[in-house]
């Protein structure tokens, strides 16, 4: 190994996303890393490329520095089809302001990547920020992007052609997990690794699993599939007589749920707790936690529940959740779709005290595997790997 | 950014021999590694082209990144080259590249990464051949099935197919010191050293880990001339040959070492599944000293591999290695034309206690039978026109210059053309591109020998073939052969015949670009034409032509010739055809009256929709008919296209123009997703059966879609007006899980089974079953018990489940059976069994079969419905029912608790419960009956008289259609 690869604290780490605080699982996982790395030693740079119209609350007082790289937003590129649009004089000036943009953004961060001490490390955690990344002149520094959706997910979605035009170009390209990253390997991309998410709080204190309570936590959409929860549930609660369905959760398909609930009978086994601030009272209030979504990546509601020693139902819908859950050891999983099957598995959890111990105490056991200090261990294994 | 190594991750020794030019790229392959701890160790091997002078001053460039060596003699292969480099390796990891490829840029931290994560000794990743002299640069993974995933193997004999196929030893990275250790060298003065080599280290390893990630860029050329072919390609000089023998037998010593018998016999199979074959397809080119010393080196290692080995091939590869054992070249000939041609039928061959041999000889040995028994192939199923019968040129006798006359003789498949038949038929001589010109000569003088049909023909070649000269230079040859009005079309077999002479050509365009026609002998073995430039101004005209293609005046020809094939493609694309379908067609007015039918996608001219049609028939309403069919021509049983009834492939213009006109859309399954159905058009759903296993919405996949897609499909599922039920089962499960409104529900039974019903009242009133002219058709005697057995469509086909000569044995006196099941898994019904087992899997629609048999044996199919409505016994024969209820889909209702009938789940059940039912006990009348009652409340017999009434009206089609839902 080289003298100067010797750095393992102390490194320049920059965490650069669409924007520094847009709402979503991107912006939490970031400012979390963040804060991680920088308790360890480091010194971390979030970076944003420009503003978002959802803005989340970060708080104050962040210890380490944010930058937004374009205040406002970029203009989206102008490509003329036709003679008509050809014509269309603001078209051309949309692109010249666009270039305007990217040309301010490769300034800065050339300025801040020159000034980058040796041993620095970028992160680009979207492909649509590695599109203006990539222009700016990195030296050597080793440059890690990020894709943190299931690679069924980004399938279906302008991301994929995206991920492959633009990633070749990244030294290492993270998915959440090994079966993720081997589909993206056979789309012919080799600089493919994977990284799991790291839990973000270990529970001092789990679920006594003492309540009747089967919990779900998770936004009121089609992407959470609560339709099919419902069906399941009305399979299963007959068979789980005491016990209580309890959602929490906001979101637009809330009244056509209800109405589906009604219909089904079920009101009086199901309750709308609406959205929590709260998600440890929610989980040491429950004894099982089930999730019937139609797509994850590698669901933090899991990560959770386990480690509140909550055991868990669940469609295996993604590599992450069967990643995450070992069905039959730490938690049950049910064909995506099959709710026959996930109403048998939540009659399985509710009608045997000794079965939701054992795997409510391995869930917390195995769980442990994606802590805080041994996600931070890969990244800096990571760290040392791309600069050997 | 690092110059000196102290110990380098990766050394990856470079070999090379004469290839000054190409070894700069590979080492350019290393020094551009992402790991940057990577050092590139040449070994010159005696080159005589200055290659080692290249190597050193490689090294001079990069001190301390590359260094090299050279051995002082030519060592005639790879392994004393990379043997040498691992004795100059520093590196903790090595790996292989020859200077003639190159390295994946991430191959060493890809490599490096795993070893370190898994503690492996030994990784291997994926390697791609890459053929430059291709368009494209098309590319190979090689194996890509054993790297499709990270594996980690603690015994390589977790994995046999590894240790089996890859035998390279350039897309492996091992640690050095596991090298050392282990004493680990190439074998010295042999070909195949790396099949040794990594035989060797497989075995040795603790730990090997697989990466799907691509290593390794093996480039190869398509086209190469004998005298280019690297070493181990050319399969011609015998010394390859018996060199692989030699390295099998080391590694099987190996094996024996080691105790490792699982992968001797993986190793065994492949090398009778792949080697064998691999020197047979080019066996007939080679002459009778090869032919000899290959037949002594392989019946001597062959002997060493047990028979039973031979049993779990293909039944090809079994004959083609036994006839090889036994040196019957007159038989392996022919079986080599079947292991080059897969759908011939190679052989007359021999039926003997229900059971299909290759050939005649060596069956009185028990061996030879088990090894020449070819039944599962299933020739017997073959009709003539199915059959590929193997035609064996037997002499070729060129005339003048502008002729040949040859002789040949036709394989007669298991007597397909009787002594007796009418024979004719004609050469075809047919320009391999498509679409361009074929010419005929006639056959002459047939004469039937029994087990072949011999035959001669005289080609006027030079007078009759008349090539366009550019774009036709390939010619085939094939015998249209005509037997009592059935036709097969076999190509023409060389196998060791000298095609001797060539013709003259006088090509249309201009005798510029060619002037020849000369024989040759295609890649399968086949008799061909090639057009050629012999004289002195075609090979000018010829080559001042291909020189301006490839120059740049002729990249704008090529480009608006492709452009105008491409807009012929676009046109007929299918998103085009949707969009003309949906701008267009459905913009014209819609033509009243006309009808356009569809049953099960065009597959058969079948149920419901048929029944309503041949209603609408009887009653002779002035309706213009469509049916759609699927595939080039229709199908056997649809209707003669006429004044009032057309019959149009499914996609096709008149298909689509069709539906966009139509007043109603009658079918049982759905029109393409893709239509939208214009409102003034009715669409009459008749579905095509009650549900056991779960459908649309209520299956999983379904379910899970996203909110769009699942509005998608809704849409189409929308487009029925009426949707024909037979029970309130089917509203319960059909009309919800396709979220239908109860306003489309049509509760007046399915048309197709009015036939049923009759015939069940027509039975109870005359006391009597009438066998109708189906079973003559079929040719069976009226007076036999006729059993129907109608399995449901299965994604993997079963071993056999019904053994048709087991049922012979044991009912071949009194009763047959009917076996209807899916293409794919058609059983083999032996032609002796005639009479007592008939194949009905191509009848094209199964009401009439129903209404023939005594009883029905089936599993999950919905056939079970609609024949309860009989009142005839049922057996299920259910043997995978938990495999098939509690697969993901699920069912609706318990089969085992609803069926009408036993349930049984072995071949011995069944048939004792047919005994019974033969015995004419009928312990389920009852239940059945309930079955019957519950699944067909609405089958009354008028369900098509009830459709018609509705929307077609007694006589007139112009009446106003019915409500609108």
């Amino acid at each position: 190994m080289s003298a100067d690869a010797a750095v393992t604290t102390g490194r320049d780490i920059f965490l650069i996303s669409n924007s520094v605080d847009e709402l979503g699982g991107v912006t939490t996982w970031s400012h979390q890393m963040a804060r991680m790395l920088t308790e360890r030693g480091h010194h971390v740079h979030v970076l944003g490329i420009c503003d978002t119209d959802t803005p989340a609350d970060l708080g104050t007082n962040l210890p380490y520095p944010t930058t937004t790289l374009h205040p406002g937003k970029v203009p989206s590129p102008f490509s003329p089809h036709g003679l008509k649009q050809r014509l269309k004089v603001s078209g051309y000036a949309r692109n010249a302001q666009r270039e305007a943009a990217i040309r301010g953004m490769k300034a800065k961060l050339d300025a801040l990547f020159a000034a980058a001490r040796p041993g620095a490390m970028i992160i680009v955690t979207q492909v649509w920020a590695m599109e203006f990344v990539r222009l700016a002149d990195r030296k050597d520094i080793p440059l890690i992007g990020m894709s943190h959706e299931s690679y069924e997910y980004s399938k279906d979605s302008s991301r994929f052609a995206r991920v492959k035009k633009y990633y070749p170009e990244a030294d290492r390209l993270l998915l959440l997990t090994q079966e993720d990253a081997d589909l993206w390997i056979l789309e012919k991309l080799n600089n493919v690794g994977f990284m799991p998410n790291p839990l973000p709080v270990w529970p001092e204190e789990p679920s006594k699993r003492e309540t009747k309570t089967v919990a779900c936590i998770g936004r009121l959409d089609d992407q959470k599939g609560i339709d099919m929860l419902l069906d399941a549930w009305a399979v299963a609660a007959p068979q789980a007589p005491g016990w209580t369905l309890k959602l929490y959760g906001k979101g637009e398909d809330e009244a056509e749920l209800r109405a589906q609930c009604t219909r089904l009978g079920l009101d009086g086994s199901v309750e709308w707790m609406g959205q929590t601030s709260d998600v440890p009272g929610a989980l040491r209030d429950s004894s099982v936690f089930v999730q019937s979504s139609r797509g994850e990546g590698f669901p933090l509601a899991l990560l959770e529940a386990m480690a509140f020693a909550v055991p868990c139902a669940a469609f295996d819908c993604a590599p992450g959740v069967r990643e995450i859950i070992r069905d039959g050891v730490d938690g049950l999983l049910a064909a995506p779709g099959n709710t026959a099957e996930l109403a048998r598995q939540l009659v399985r959890l509710t009608s045997n005290q000794e079965l939701r111990d054992r795997m409510g105490e391995a869930a917390r056991v195995n769980v442990a595997r994606y802590s805080k200090e041994t996600i931070l261990e890969k990244w800096e294994e990571l760290f040392a790997l791309l600069e050997r | 950014m690092i110059s000196a190594l102290s110990t380098p991750d990766v050394s990856v020794i470079v070999i090379v021999f004469n290839d000054a030019e190409r070894l700069p790229r590979a080492v350019q392959s290393v020094l551009d590694q992402t790991l940057h701890g990577v050092e590139a160790v040449i070994v010159d091997d005696c080159s005589t082209d200055g290659s080692f002078e290249v190597a050193q001053r490689l090294a001079a460039q990069h001190p301390g990144r590359v260094r090299a060596f050279q051995l002082p003699e030519n060592s005639k292969g790879c392994g004393e080259p990379r043997n040498r480099g691992i004795a100059e390796a520093l590196g903790t990891y090595v790996m292989y590249l020859d200077s003639d490829d190159e390295l994946e840029l991430n191959a060493c931290r890809n490599m490096v990464e795993a070893a370190e994560r898994t503690g492996a000794e030994l990784v291997s990743g994926l390697s791609t051949q890459i053929y430059i002299d291709t368009r494209n640069q098309r590319e190979q993974p090689w194996y890509r099935w054993l790297y499709q995933r990270h594996q980690v193997l603690d015994d390589v004999a977790e994995l046999p197919d590894l240790f089996v196929f890859d035998t390279l030893s350039t897309n492996m990275c091992y640690r050095r010191d596991f090298l050392l250790d282990n004493k680990l060298t190439f074998v010295k003065g042999l070909l195949y050293e790396d099949l040794l080599y990594s035989a060797q280290a497989y075995l040795a390893a603790d730990r090997i880990a697989l990466i799907p990630n691509q290593v390794y860029k093996w480039y190869m050329r398509q086209n190469v001339a004998k005298a280019d072919k690297s070493i181990t390609n050319r399969r011609d000089e015998i010394r390859n040959f018996s060199d692989r023998i030699e390295i099998h037998r080391r590694i099987d010593a190996l094996l024996e070492e080691k105790g490792k018998t699982g992968l001797r016999r993986a190793k065994d199979l492949k090398f009778l599944k792949h080697d064998i074959p691999l020197y047979l397809r080019e066996f007939p080119q080679h002459g009778p000293k090869w032919q000899h010393q290959f037949a002594e080196l392989s019946r001597e290692y062959l002997a060493t591999i047990p028979y039973d080995v031979f049993d779990e091939c293909q039944p090809v590869h079994r004959v083609c290695a036994y006839l090889l054992i036994k040196e019957d070249w007159a038989n392996l000939l022919p079986a080599i034309d079947w292991l080059r041609n897969p759908r011939k039928t190679p052989m007359p061959l021999v039926e003997r206690d229900g059971r299909i041999y290759f050939c005649a000889e060596h069956l009185d040995d028990e061996i030879g039978r088990r090894m020449l028994d070819v039944t599962e192939v299933g020739f017997q199923a073959r009709s003539l026109s199915e059959s590929m019968p193997r035609t064996q040129l037997l002499s070729w006798v060129p005339q003048d210059g502008n002729s040949v006359k040859v002789t040949a003789r036709t394989v007669n498949p298991l007597g397909l053309i009787p002594a007796g038949a009418k024979l004719s038929g004609r050469l075809e001589v047919k320009a391999r591109r498509k679409g361009l010109q074929t010419f005929t000569f006639p056959v002459t003088s047939f004469t039937h020998q029994g087990d072949y049909v011999e035959w001669e023909s005289t080609l006027d070649i030079s007078r009759t073939v008349r090539p366009l000269g550019l774009v036709d230079t390939i010619w085939d040859v094939w015998l249209n052969l005509e037997v009592d009005k059935k036709k097969t079309r076999p190509p023409l077999s060389v196998d060791q015949l000298d095609l001797d002479g060539d013709f003259a050509a006088r090509p249309r365009l201009t005798r510029l670009l060619a002037d020849r026609l000369e024989p040759e002998v295609s890649r399968p073995g086949h008799l061909a034409f090639q057009l050629t430039a012999v004289g002195p101004a075609a090979s000018k005209g010829r080559g001042l032509l291909f020189d301006l293609m490839s120059s740049p005046a002729g990249a704008p020809l090529k480009r608006s010739a492709k452009r105008v094939l491409k807009a012929g493609r676009d046109l007929n694309a299918a998103d085009s055809k949707v969009r003309w379908y949906h701008r267009a067609m459905t913009r014209m007015p819609v033509k009243k009256g006309l009808v356009v039918f569809e049953s099960h996608l065009g597959k058969q001219y079948s149920d419901s929709p048929r029944a309503i049609y041949e209603e609408m028939r009887r009653r002779g309403l002035p309706i213009h008919a469509v049916w759609s069919y699927e595939g080039k021509k229709p199908p056997k049983g649809f209707p003669k296209p006429g004044k009032d009834v057309e019959v149009v492939e499914r996609w096709s213009w008149p298909y689509l123009y069709a539906l966009a006109r139509a007043e109603y859309w009658i079918d049982n399954q759905g029109y393409p997703l893709a239509l939208r159905k214009r409102p003034e058009t009715t669409y009459i759903q008749t579905w095509h059966g009650s549900a056991l296993k779960r459908m649309g919405f209520d299956m999983a996949e379904y379910r899970m879609q996203p909110r769009h897609k699942q509005d998608e499909y809704q849409q189409a599922l929308d487009r029925f007006d009426h949707f024909v039920v037979r029970t309130e089962h089917d509203v319960d499960t059909l009309v919800r899980a396709y979220r239908l409104p109860e306003s489309k529900v049509l509760r007046v039974g399915y048309p197709r089974n009015d036939a049923l019903v009759a015939a069940r009242r027509e039975e109870v009133l005359t006391g009597k079953r009438e066998r109708g002219p189906l079973a003559k058709e079929l040719g069976i005697d009226p007076a036999r018990t006729i059993v129907l057995y109608a399995p449901t469509f299965r994604e993997k086909a079963p071993e056999l489940v019904l053994d048709p000569v087991a049922f012979a044995e044991r009912f071949g006196e009194n009763t047959t059976l009917l076996v209807r099941s899916h293409y794919m898994q058609r059983l083999a019904v032996p032609r002796t069994l005639k009479g007592k087992v008939v194949d009905v899997t191509d009848y094209p629609d199964i009401t009439p079969l129903l209404g023939l048999a005594d009883a029905l044996v089936t599993d999950y199919s919905s056939v079970m419905f609609d024949y309860a409505l009989l009142d005839r016994p049922m057996v299920f024969y259910a043997y995978d029912y938990e495999e098939y209820a509690g697969a993901a889909r699920g069912t609706y209702f318990d089969l085992r608790e609803a069926a009408p009938g036993p349930f049984v789940e072995t071949q011995e059940q069944l048939f004792d419960a047919i005994e019974e039912v033969r015995e004419g006990a009928d312990a389920y009348a009852e239940k059945r009956r309930g079955f019957a009652a519950r699944f067909g409340e609405y089958d009354e017999g008028r369900a098509a008289a009830q459709i018609v009434d509705r929307f077609f009206g007694p006589a007139a089609g112009t009446q106003q259609k019915g409500e609108q839902a």
